[in-house]
């Protein structure tokens, strides 16, 4: 089999599913992208037998053929293989051979029989929104996902679909985000949990523009389609903690600051704080907000105060610092609104403005303050 | 978590006073207050002195010293015959206790331990509170008394927990370990022996500060190897971790065979019926690991191992016996003479990292 094909767009394409690779696996062809043309047209397959990427492209072609490529060595070259047009050679055993104006690279293929199927989209629902959409639904959830494998529900985004919404959520036990917008619409009521790797993969694969995507799914799986390129990746199953009954329905203490005002003093003040923890004290009274953390046993300490407006009793709450500078960026607005009610309380972040298709609901648990 | 790895660690040094000694005054009360010497007596030949009371080291008395010399320094000594059952009890306790603000501890012998408390289980908030409360809780529930050594890492620790004994507790903060390093006599130094603190002050380094004013590489022309460690620990660097100790650091099989084997189908026969044995005793501690090694012996009893590591565990029989063939197809067997096949599974992700959800002390929950 020979095709020929642009070195630069194939690197391009190539670096959109390169990610789904991981390295020393047990199964060595999945190491391998699955190259596979057909009248002029090639399409690259990468697999971890969770998630499979696909992209396809234009070549010059003239017999249809298959094999597996190591992804690795032919990445490593690309990377270094000025913008030309290259001539893959492809004999009976599957021994690949890139001609440059440069030079020729020799590497083995493997037999593309046993690279593994992809599941089948059977039975599926469909729905579609926009690139930019999704990207920023996964972007404002996906810092919230857990790290914990023994509750494999929270290792994933949750979304829920409904005829006039989608939305998603994610939490660790400590913290949750819920995303919603309501210029998606699904065709049914229905929700499923998709993992953290395939979602970080789309986010970098997919463009954040108005480009339109096609989202399905069945029981086990769901397809992500946009333009050539294509994902799939197996759901996790399993029952998505009942987050709404821990949302409060009225914290009366409310506080609205100014975002990145916020945000700089947490990072300072954080630097001297009990890294076990992070923890830093804020007390709020009148229209002032103090910060404040401390290390014991380092003699650390830091403090600040900034202005706010505030409608609530004096309080006096601990949070996590690094959780609070995390929420802060899933919020667009200049102003920030934090809700509560008492020090052992979850608090809201709510971002103060949003687009009219958009809402963004934060909780955050707090600390148990010391001494 | 992820943590930035510039974090300062909270290490504690514990170490038990005088501990067989103290074990045994405890437990007889007609002992309490007196000179005795846990250890070989002096009427048997090369009895030597365990632990002296503190008592007895006000003689003079000392640990490894003959008990002959003993009974010179301290007519009065009592000699009491070890109990190795009891304090190993005794041990145990103490390590519950210290299980029970942190999951980092590293035992160094029966009465003395390194425990990471960066990780503030309880959330007390301070190393030194912490430590104030393992003495204390070794005061109270066992009647015994130890001393407690609070710094960044264990080098400086263990110096510490030295410092005021006994019942002594000395916490050295970032921001004074470098002059306190340069004041400490060479002989402080853990890992020097008599032998290397000798060989320092003929090079006229007697304390910390002369060595700290030496390269690293003159450094490694005296002392090898050590000199670097020591170029590190004058400055007050010391990244050893504190390492629990592992149950099952890796299972394997292996097989000697009656004839040796010269034919890649026999050695690959024989790496199944390996693999069977390795599969059986890994799902009998439920366990699975990330790196395969097999090992080769060949009939003139030279042995070579080959070893390979995989992101996911290797989690079933047709893996590490496709892993196993792998590694042996590559020492080109055929034809050669091999006495002996074996296959080990090791690196097993361990059990704190699959407990990374947990959080901080004090962190309150949302489910
Ligand atoms: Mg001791």
């Amino acid at each position: 089999m020979k095709f020929i094909v642009s070195s630069s767009q194939l690197l391009k394409q190539l670096q959109h599913i390169n990610g789904v690779i991981n390295a020393n696996t047990v199964l060595p062809i999945l190491e391998d992208f699955l190259f596979e043309v057909d009248k002029n047209k090639l399409t690259v397959v990468a697999t971890d037998l969770e998630t499979v990427m696909r992209i396809q492209m234009d070549i010059e072609a003239k017999e249809t053929g298959k094999v597996c490529i190591p992804a690795r060595i032919l990445m490593d070259s690309l990377k270094n293989i000025p913008d030309q047009p290259l001539t893959f050679n492809i004999d009976k055993n599957f021994s690949v051979e890139i001609t440059s104006d440069n030079g020729k690279y020799k590497v083995m293929g493997e037999n593309p029989d046993n690279f593994p199927k992809e599941p089948t989209a059977d039975d599926t629902t469909s729905f579609t929104m926009t690139a930019t959409a999704l990207v920023t639904a996964i972007n404002k959830t996906l810092f919230a996902v857990s790290n914990d494998d023994l509750r494999p529900a929270m290792t994933g985004v949750f979304f829920e679909l409904n005829k006039d919404y989608l939305q998603c959520v994610a939490t660790d036990a400590h913290r949750l985000v819920r995303y919603k917008r309501t210029d998606v619409s699904c065709p049914k009521a229905d929700s499923f949990i998709v993992p953290r790797k395939p979602l970080n993969l789309l986010k970098s694969a997919l463009p954040d523009n108005e480009d339109e995507i096609t989202l399905s799914y069945n029981s086990n799986h769901l397809f992500v389609k946009h333009g050539t390129t294509q994902m799939s990746c197996r759901l996790i199953d399993a029952r998505f903690p009942d987050y709404k009954v821990v949302i409060p329905s009225d914290n009366p203490y409310k506080m609205v600051v100014t975002k990145s005002d916020f945000q700089s003093a947490l990072r300072r003040v954080s630097v001297f704080s009990n890294k076990s923890t992070n923890q830093v004290a804020l007390n709020i009274s009148g229209s002032e907000l103090q910060l404040a953390a401390q290390d014991v046993d380092f003699s650390f300490e830091g403090n600040e105060r900034m202005k706010c407006q505030y409608d609530g009793e004096d309080i006096t709450i601990a949070f996590n610092a690094r959780f609070l500078i995390e929420m802060l960026n899933a919020a667009d607005s200049e102003e920030v609104r934090l809700e509560l009610s008492t020090p052992t309380k979850a608090g809201i972040i709510k971002p103060t403005e949003m687009d009219d298709s958009e809402d963004v609901l934060m909780l955050v648990m707090p600390l148990m303050l010391n001494q | 978590m992820e943590e930035t790895p510039k974090v300062l660690r909270k290490i504690i040094h514990i170490d038990m006073d005088a501990f067989y000694a103290s074990v045994e005054q405890r437990d007889n009360p007609d002992l309490r207050g007196k000179p005795i010497a846990v250890g070989g007596s002096p009427q048997g030949r090369g009895g030597v002195v365990a632990t002296a009371s503190y008592e007895a080291r006000k003689f003079g008395v000392r640990s490894a010293m003959p008990s002959k010399r003993a009974i010179q320094l301290c007519p009065a000594i009592i000699f009491v015959k070890p109990r190795f059952e009891a304090y190993k009890e005794v041990s145990r306790q103490v390590r519950a206790i210290f299980e029970r603000y942190t999951d980092i501890i590293e035992p160094l012998s029966l009465d003395e331990a390194y425990l990471d408390v960066t990780i503030d289980k309880q959330g007390i908030g301070s190393a030194i509170d912490i430590a104030t409360a393992i003495k204390g809780a070794i005061r109270n529930e066992l009647g015994l008394t130890a001393s407690a050594g609070i710094s960044i890492n264990k080098f400086i620790a263990k110096i510490a927990s030295d410092m005021h004994k006994p019942d002594g507790i000395t916490f050295i903060g970032p921001s004074r370990i470098e002059r306190f390093v340069s004041d400490l006599p060479v002989e402080k130094f853990h890992g020097v022996g008599k032998v290397t603190a000798e060989k320092m002050k003929n090079l006229g380094l007697h304390t910390g500060g002369d060595i700290k004013k030496l390269s690293e590489q003159e450094l490694r022309k005296h002392f090898g190897k050590a000199g670097s460690f020591y170029y590190k620990i004058v400055r007050g660097i010391d990244n050893r971790p504190v390492e629990p100790e592992q149950e099952t650091k890796s299972i394997g099989a292996e097989d000697t065979f009656p004839y040796d084997l010269t034919k890649l189908e026999e050695m690959e026969l024989a790496l199944e019926k390996i693999t069977e044995t390795v599969c059986r005793r890994l799902d009998k501690h439920n366990l699975k690991g990330k790196t395969i090694t097999v090992k080769i012996k060949y009939s003139d009893f030279k042995i070579i191992t080959r070893s390979k590591s995989f992101s996911d565990c290797l989690n079933d029989h047709n893996s590490i016996l496709a892993a196993a063939r792998e590694l042996l197809e590559k020492t080109e067997p055929e034809g050669a003479k091999i006495r002996l096949l074996g296959i080990t599974i090791s690196n097993f992700p361990s059990l704190l990292s699959k407990g990374n959800g947990k959080c901080a002390p004090g962190q309150l929950n949302l489910f």
